[in-house]
């Protein structure tokens, strides 16, 4: 068991003017894997930090299983957490940093044992338990912070960018393992990242963060096709979506978006939000994923009325992709497509926007029109 | 060209190694001196010119010192037996209580903290003349004058240890801490476990000054002991030297006293020592 809730919960430092959390209303399944993620400085650490008791709670309530959590003491919250640097104590060895949680907690030796050694066995490390943590790789280290988290058993895994330390290859590794070892034991856990790769390939549900806001909780797919607002589109997925402003007016029946260089129509499935967002009063801002962009090659033309004009700035190689950055007036956009392809930097090409598959915000509020829009509808 | 150049620094090395070595075995004299002295039998004192090695070593000076202390009333062995009683309980509580200090000073806040470090930064200042009046004023007013407690009170508070203490205390990094607290430790747990062990160095530091320092103290002895069997060795050796004068025969019973009082110390920091080195190598602290 370990259910989490978060109810109207804020924390603003001695001395600071806003608070770094800021109205976090939340409830985490019990077994769920859980992914804070957002930029630096967003308040997903000290949102880490408050449930597990390492800093206090400025107002608001916690509870973990219906229980109030707010004054319990780290120790008795059943929590473990794994740290970006590990924090492994550097005068035990491997096994005694596992054992001494349940050491603390008067578990009985040979339980001690067993725990130990099982956990190494899952985490393959087994031939690690004699050593000292200076005498590890990081990716070893790594491995001990997490050994030293399950062997204690406990309700909820907190864990604070435990891959940042690692290089590319080793980091995408452990996230398999991570996700694997959270398939098996079925803790709940709360990840925290400020790479949204890592958030969307672990997270069955991931919580964005901006300035101790949180912007938008929801599974890694609805993330990506129904971004709430314009930071929510921007901060997921690489590359970023492209971003275009303009208005949207209404001719002959159709719904268009134009500015100074562009205007295309909107296909119809867009025109129930838009109509109850009351559009024609906006500047909004186009936003459009490179993969839904392409580069109109001699044969497949497409749907011509998408089609603009434009030049090859730069190209990106990217083994199995290619991004195109192509400028279009004041607007830099970046196409995706595949790694042979025979457009060449200052070519003049014709691309198009897959506008099926457009999103639309407003300029001032950032939010978008979809959402709100069905809200209201 | 390589094998030159290395060639060169080895020579100017080999160079620097002998001429340290000369130093550290001149250095080294008076120790080698003191050794031979105190080995040495009565007729070998007198002999001239002097020698500086012994001949016929014998611990008859060690005898004379440890079965009868000349004319004087308390044993040697009672010195002795003050001496180390009075160190290893003050050693023992300055390293609990500098270190218990220094880790709320550098990893708690609390009221006036700033205020407080300022207070030991000052004390470190005093030159301990300057205090022996006012201490001497309390230790009689509490009725601590013979009694242990006189020699062990004026060390307990040891500004330097909490500054050093302090200073390494706050390198340990908090997420340890953090994670033996989620791995359920009290405050004395944290202490126990982690802040102590991690502090070796340090501790290892405190415990060759703090041995030393209170070790060959006469101080205390002087100042708040009136009656002589609280009185330490150092003090006795003391006396016993500022008696001889110039005569020769108690030359080789204050040498193997001398000899005494030295050896702890070069025990305690040879211990110590390696054990500084020692943590420093192995330390996983960045
Ligand atoms: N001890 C502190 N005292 C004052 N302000 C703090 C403290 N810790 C964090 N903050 C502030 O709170 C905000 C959130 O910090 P937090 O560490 O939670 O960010 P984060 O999302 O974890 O960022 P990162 O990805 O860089 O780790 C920041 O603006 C930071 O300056
Ligand atoms: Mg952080």
């Amino acid at each position: 068991m370990g259910s989490i809730t978060f109810k109207h919960v804020y924390k603003q430092y001695k001395g600071e003017a806003s608070p770094s959390v800021n109205d976090f209303n939340l409830s985490v399944d019990d077994g769920e894997f859980l992914v804070l993620v957002g930029p630096s400085g967003c308040g997903k650490s000290t949102t880490l930090r408050m449930l597990a008791g390492l800093e206090d709670i400025t107002q608001g309530e916690i509870y973990i299983d219906d229980k109030f959590i707010n004054y319990t003491s780290p120790k008795n919250r059943d929590i473990a957490m794994v740290f970006q640097n590990y924090a492994l104590y550097p005068n035990l060895s491997v096994y005694e940093n596992m054992a001494l949680g349940l050491k603390l907690r008067k578990t009985a030796k040979h339980d001690i044992e067993l725990r130990v050694t099982r956990a190494a066995r899952i985490l393959e490390m087994a031939h690690l338990l004699e050593k000292k943590p200076n005498q590890l790789s990081g990716g070893q280290k790594q491995r001990v912070a997490l050994g030293r988290a399950i062997v204690r058993e406990p309700k909820v895994f907190l864990m604070d960018e435990p891959l940042s330390n690692l290089d590319a290859k080793l980091r995408a590794q452990t996230r398999a393992e991570l996700i694997k070892l959270h398939s098996t034991i079925r803790t709940t856990t709360v990840y925290v990242t400020h790479d949204q790769v890592e958030a969307m390939t672990m997270g069955t549900r991931i919580v964005v963060m901006k300035d101790g806001i949180i912007q938008q909780v929801a599974s890694p797919h609805e993330l990506y096709n129904a971004p709430v607002n314009l930071f929510v589109a921007g901060f997921i997925g690489s590359p970023q979506m492209n971003l275009v402003k303009g208005s949207i007016t209404r001719q002959d029946g159709v719904n268009y978006f134009v500015n100074k260089r562009l205007k295309l129509p909107i296909p119809i499935e867009h025109a129930v939000y838009l109509k109850n967002n009351d559009f024609r009063q906006r500047q909004v801002v186009l936003g459009i994923r490179p993969e839904q962009m392409t580069v109109v090659t001699g044969e497949n033309r497409g749907n011509e009325q998408w089609t603009v004009n434009a030049v090859v700035e730069l190209m990106e190689l990217m083994g199995a992709d290619t991004f195109v950055y192509v400028s279009l007036g004041d607007n830099q956009l970046i196409v995706r497509m595949e790694a042979h392809t025979e457009v060449r930097v200052g070519d003049n090409v014709q691309v198009q926007f897959n506008m099926n598959k457009s999103h639309f915000f407003d300029q001032n509020t950032g939010g978008s029109l979809r959402v709100q829009g069905d809200a209201g509808a | 060209m390589a094998w030159r150049s290395l060639r060169k620094t080895s020579l100017f090395d080999v160079l620097l190694i002998i001429g340290l070595t000369a130093l550290a075995l001149f250095m080294l004299l008076p120790i080698i001196f003191i050794f031979n002295h105190a080995f040495k039998p009565l007729n070998e004192l007198f002999l001239f010119p002097p020698t500086f090695f012994v001949q016929h070593p014998t611990t008859h000076s060690f005898e004379q010192l440890f079965l009868k202390s000349g004319g004087d009333v308390v044993p040697f062995t009672r010195y002795l037996f003050n001496s180390i009683l009075v160190t290893s309980v003050t050693l023992l509580l300055v390293i609990v209580f500098s270190s218990m200090a220094a880790y709320v000073i550098a990893k708690k806040s609390f009221p006036f903290k700033s205020l407080t470090m300022a207070l030991i930064l000052v004390s470190l200042m005093f030159a301990p003349e300057t205090v022996q009046i006012p201490r001497y004023l309390i230790i009689s007013g509490i009725g601590m004058s013979n009694t242990y407690f006189g020699h062990i009170l004026p060390y307990l508070a040891s500004p330097v240890a909490v500054f050093l203490l302090i200073g390494f205390i706050s390198q340990i990094p908090n997420e340890l801490i953090e994670a033996i607290k989620l791995d359920g430790a009290s405050e004395a747990g944290i202490f126990r476990r982690l802040i102590l062990p991690l502090s070796a160095p340090a501790i290892a530091t405190i415990s060759i000054f703090t041995f030393q320092g209170v070790w060959s103290d006469i101080e205390t002895s002087s100042l708040y002991m009136q009656d002589e069997t609280m009185r330490t060795l150092a003090f006795y050796v003391n006396s016993l030297l500022s008696g001889l004068h110039n005569s020769v025969a108690g030359q080789n019973i204050a040498a193997a006293a001398g000899l005494l009082i030295f050896m702890p110390n070069l025990i305690v920091f040879l211990l110590f020592q390696k054990k500084v080195l020692a943590t420093m190598v192995h330390s996983g602290v960045k």
